[in-house]
């Protein structure tokens, strides 16, 4: 329990901003999840490709910043993993990762 | 603009040469990308995409005005995200229920 009661009261806990904030950023990596049930018809290539770079952008600021916060990265962390997998089925489905050209659709 | 001005501005402690400035920066590519799907047709929105986008848009936008310093670059670019999110859910939601197309789910 005490090692509750110190992650309760840290600087980076649920009575700081350092907490709620990426816990909203989850949302992303739910949402990512839950869209990798759907056709690959339906996924934003620019909104994952932006993701994907958002994410590694952030992983970096969440090492970085005062305090360094783990939450953070690790959320980013997962949602890069999903976004990456996101973007590769959004490439193969445009064709862009197939042998055969003319099997490319066009959006 | 004097030299010395750009020169602070360069070597500030969240300036351009570091991961304060560009990750908050970089932000704005979420909401660029919103924008520019704006031209998509609704049926291929992503509800808990577009969720997320707005919910963190907001959480973020109160985040950033009380932390120390106060972020008006995160504020501003978190804003956006939340205002991008709302009109493509309601885009998407107006296409659903509010109008006569059947909401497709499944692709066509």
């Amino acid at each position: 329990m005490a090692s509750f009661r110190a992650f309760l009261n840290s600087p980076v806990g649920p009575k700081t901003t350092h907490f709620w904030g990426p816990v909203a950023n989850w949302g992303f990596v739910v949402a990512g999840l839950v869209d990798m049930q759907k056709p690959p018809e339906m996924i934003s290539g620019n909104m994952t490709a932006a993701m994907c770079i958002y994410s590694a952008l952030f992983m970096r600021f969440a090492w970085m910043v005062q305090p360094r916060n783990y939450l953070l990265l690790a959320c980013h962390a997962s949602n890069e993993s999903v976004q990456l997998y996101q973007l590769s089925r959004w490439g193969r489905a445009q064709g862009y990762l197939s042998e055969k050209k003319d099997e490319a659709s066009s959006q | 603009m004097s030299a010395s001005k750009l020169q602070a501005l360069w070597n500030h402690p969240a300036g351009p040469k570091t991961i304060h400035f560009w990750a908050p920066t970089f932000k704005w590519g979420i909401s660029i990308a919103n924008i520019a799907d704006f031209s998509k047709p609704p049926e291929k929105l992503s509800y808990p995409q577009q969720i997320a986008v707005t919910a963190t848009g907001i959480i973020w936008s109160r985040y950033s005005t009380v932390i120390t310093p106060k972020n008006w670059n995160l504020f501003s670019v978190n804003v956006a995200m939340a205002g991008t999110g709302l009109y493509q859910l309601g885009r998407k939601i107006r296409h659903d229920y509010l109008s006569d197309a059947e909401p497709a789910v499944a692709k066509e």
